[in-house]
């Protein structure tokens, strides 16, 4: 048997296009820590503090004594966004891939670990207009067809008006292709949230969105259990 | 919340359309549908009511309004809109120890009625929700909550000692260890004790101080209502949507009332509830109302918000006018009037708490308006923003170790024994972060060994990138680590494992152009790429996208795979794809994978040497079958005339 190339792992394949697709676009590529400050991955975000999502249920905490304030696990990519605006303020064009927790049970379509995509524009004019616009066009090069979307009310904390957005493929055999598909949260970032990164919403609006790349990969791939993304299982990953 | 749809048209009337333009309606401009079933004669709809509205569409009248203002049309009967006119009276009194904790509190009392079984149409609807029939009190008490979505508690008044000529209430915290006694829940038919913390809100008798209920989550067995019940008190009230949800939550008690008070419902609306039960009760139990106690230290009202035109349309997208948005905005009940031209001044119909600033009205615009009639703008080609030092130099050395060979894995951030635990883990084998990529690459050698026939390899190699954990001074670091693994023999590392390492290490110095700091130990090198990173120059461009396949998975069998292997004589003309090609069509469908793993010539003559795997998606494969296949191999060998070796 001869050495051959070896296997990108899938997540990291879409990674690397997800980038491709967004840079040409004016996005650039933002990191945060996985390690999260409660400030960040919650309060900047305008999610309540008495908000389910805090609870123990849902989320990792760290020890209070290994940190020095409220620690957990990231459970999104969102809180980038508040690092962003903070530092940089407006105009803001970022996509944030990275890796997030949830703690909940896991079975075929939850894993407590998973990898998600952020993305958030912030400029003078900025509308729903422009999140569909975007996400047509990501979609349509991500499935390699021409691709929908819509949008129906929604609701999340850091946004407002909060919408659901649904794609369909319009073209190609894909087993996805004209049917609609739920993908994502989004909407316009909540004024709160502007503020909290000292950008101020009377001059600057923008969008927000945030999706599952294990979900992209099982749309995209045909992977039927989440889990299988990170057995370290090479009969998994020598497939792509 | 399930909505049964011919209750849904007491309120919208003859302008609700049916079940598919109901659900098609609230779905583009509302809520989700989870599913529509026929419970008896009744049509009953799931809708996903979202958390924002949760205050005032968990209740039949809740959705109706929502109908009707998509529909902009008028709700043919709506219980809120009829301003209740509750008699006083002084027989019963409440203590409210914390008025934020419970803004209002209201209890009526009724005399003479009789408990018996709920009329038809009552049970049908409670049924067609899912509601087990009770009596006709408790059965009044719950129509009452999905219909308006008020929860109420019905006391029986002669088990309630009435001191000093009056039934005396307390609204209070618990005290740490108090017990509480409460109803017995779904399925179950004992009370249930509930030893308290201190956070919760109880209702209490007041002229014993002793604990009849959990506050706006679970009433108690105290004063029951029961078969010769004749004089009965109504509590109806509102409670901290906190404090609520937290008792809730921590006793795993989430029932329909703790659901509504944990969203806010409107401090105006316990009076309506009361009045909507006074008068069913008298429908159904008969009995003299005799007067209501309301206490509402507490009053809350909608405050007036501007809402701007131009910001509007700004987030929207739209070219909408002022009329229009003023005349969207009336319908969902609020009162619009134009403060200044292009601003409007709106307040919120009272029973949604929902509409607090400028952008919630604007989303009630867009979802009204149709979020469907949003236009796409197309984005344009843009100056590619900065470069992701980590992205890109993580891509360059996965390009790197992928031509040597090597895979990629993403295992788990988790860890059976580490340095940092997590103080609520998901299980006890995962209690902690890790520290370093090396343990989780070491498991996939181990477990991928098992599979390098399947796999078509003689050696397991893999990497992975990812984040690790560490304790620093400030608290908890993290820095990205790269692991590198080799493993060629099955019972572990050997010596001969390093110098593949090596040279991949070798290799990513002299494409990175940096010394990497490594340690490889047991067939494993991790590196820091935070450290390497920091040193290397931000590039300006990402470089040309590579082309990808597109792949269709297959899910992994979860039955073992056998190998075995074959060496012929073929005569020279025979190439290796030409056998390979033959033995393919006669290795059966099991045959999963053929490999040539070795190959020579000599006297005109080439030896091939291929390893067949065999492996079955639905059961492990016997013995016997693999070796029939591999029968049938063997003559296909000798009539093309090769020699098996």
């Amino acid at each position: 048997m001869k050495e051959t190339q070896g296997h990108q792992h899938p997540i990291t394949q879409m990674i690397d296009e997800i980038n491709h697709i967004f840079t040409d676009i004016g996005f650039s590529f933002e990191e945060g820590p996985e390690a999260e400050t409660e400030h960040y991955n919650f309060d900047q975000l305008n999610v309540p503090k008495d908000h389910p999502s805090r609870d123990m249920q849902d989320t990792f905490w760290f020890k209070s004594k290994d940190v020095s304030e409220p620690t957990v696990l990231r459970t999104h990519t969102s809180p980038v966004q508040a690092r962003f605006l903070e530092a940089h303020g407006a105009p803001a064009k970022i996509i944030v891939p990275g890796k997030v927790f949830r703690n909940e049970a896991t079975d075929a379509t939850h894993e407590a670990q998973f990898y998600q995509l952020e993305g958030l524009h912030v400029d003078k004019g900025i509308h729903l207009g422009h999140l569909k616009g975007t996400l047509e066009y990501f979609f349509s090069k991500f499935f390699s067809g021409k691709t929908e979307v819509r949008f129906r009310p929604s609701f999340f904390p850091f946004v407002e008006p909060g919408v659901e957005v649904d794609m369909r493929l319009l073209e190609g055999d894909s087993k996805l292709a004209g049917k609609w598909i739920e993908v994502m949260g989004a909407g316009m970032v909540h004024p709160n949230v502007l503020k909290a990164g000292g950008v101020d919403p009377d001059e600057f609006s923008g969008y927000a969105f945030g999706m599952g790349i294990d979900r992209l990969g099982v749309m995209k791939y045909g992977v039927e259990d989440v889990r299988d993304f990170y057995t370290g299982d090479l009969r998994f990953v020598n497939q792509f | 919340m399930k909505v049964n749809y011919a209750w849904l048209k007491d309120y919208v009337g003859d302008a609700l359309p049916d079940t598919g333009e109901v659900t098609r309606l609230l779905t583009e401009h509302a809520f989700e549908i989870d599913g529509i079933e026929t419970v008896g004669s009744h049509a009953v709809i799931d809708v996903d009511v979202l958390p924002n509205r949760s205050s005032d569409c968990l209740c039949h009248r809740g959705i109706a309004r929502e109908l009707a203002t998509i529909l902009d049309t008028d709700l043919k009967y709506d219980p809120l809109a009829i301003t209740p006119n509750l008699a006083p009276t002084d027989q019963i009194q409440v203590t409210i120890a914390d008025t934020n904790a419970c803004p209002r509190f209201t209890a009526a009392l009724i005399t003479g009625i009789e408990v018996k079984e709920s009329p038809g149409w009552l049970k049908e609807r409670l049924e067609s929700l899912g509601q087990r029939s009770i009596n006709n009190i408790v059965d009044a008490t719950n129509y009452v909550m999905y219909a308006i979505g008020q929860p109420l508690h019905a006391y029986d008044a002669d088990l309630f000692p009435k001191v000093n000529g009056k039934w005396q209430f307390g609204v209070r915290f618990a005290a740490p260890g108090e017990v509480v006694e409460i109803l017995p829940e779904g399925g179950n038919s004992e009370s249930r004790q509930v030893e308290c913390v201190g956070t919760e809100l109880l209702i209490v008798d007041e002229s014993s101080n002793t604990p009849i209920g959990l506050a706006g989550v679970k009433g108690g067995q105290y004063a029951g209502v029961h078969a010769g019940t004749t004089n009965i008190i109504i509590e109806a009230a509102n409670f901290h949507p906190t404090i609520t949800r937290k008792t809730a939550r921590r006793l795993g008690i989430v029932i329909d009332a703790s659901k509504r008070f944990e969203n806010e419902p409107s401090r105006d609306l316990p009076p309506y509830g009361q009045y909507k039960i006074i008068k069913l009760i008298e429908d159904i139990a008969g009995g003299t109302y005799e007067g209501t106690l309301d206490v509402y230290p507490e009053p809350k009202e909608n405050l007036a918000v501007s809402v701007r035109v131009s910001k509007t349309n700004a987030l929207l997208g739209l070219e909408l006018s002022q009329a229009e948005i003023a005349a969207i905005i009336t319908r969902t009940g609020s009162t619009v009037t134009e403060a200044e031209p292009g601003v409007l001044s709106c307040t919120g119909p009272w029973e949604r708490t929902d509409l607090l600033i400028e952008e919630d009205f604007i989303e009630e615009v867009g979802r009204l308006h149709g979020l469907l009639n949003i236009v796409s703008v197309v984005p344009e080609k843009a100056a590619p923003g900065a470069v992701n030092v980590r992205q890109y130099y993580s891509e360059q050395i996965r390009q790197v170790l992928l031509a040597q060979g090597f895979s990629e894995v993403i295992t788990s951030s988790f860890q059976k024994k580490d340095t940092i635990q997590l103080q609520n883990a998901l299980a006890s084998d995962k209690s902690y972060v890790r520290s370093g990529l090396r343990k989780n690459i070491t498991a996939a050698l181990d477990a991928n060994f098992a599979h390098t026939d399947l796999l078509g390899i003689r050696a397991v190699k893999v990497f992975e990138i990812g984040t690790v954990f560490g304790k620093t001074e400030s608290g908890v670091g993290e820095h990205l680590s790269l692991a590198i693994g080799v493993r060629q023999k099955g019972n572990g590392y050997t010596p001969k494992d390093d110098a593949p390492l090596q040279a991949a290490i070798t290799t990513l110095e002299a494409q990175l152009g940096v010394t990497l700091e490594s340690t490889s130990e047991q067939g494993v090198v991790e590196v820091n790429l935070s450290e390497v990173f920091a040193s290397l120059p931000v590039p300006a461009t990402y470089g040309t996208s590579k082309e990808r396949k597109v792949t269709t998975y297959t899910a992994v069998s979860q039955y073992p795979a056998t190998a075995r292997d074959i060496a012929l004589w073929v005569p020279a003309e025979f190439e290796a794809e030409r056998v390979l090609a033959i033995l393919q069509a006669n290795a059966s469908s099991l045959c999963v994978r053929i490999d040539l793993f070795d190959q020579f010539e000599k006297d005109g003559r080439t030896s091939y040497a291929f390893r067949l795997v065999f492996q079955s998606s639905e059961r492990t494969l016997t013995d016997g079958e693999v070796t029939n296949i591999m029968d049938t191999i063997n003559q296909v060998a000798e009539q093309n005339g090769w020699e098996v070796r």
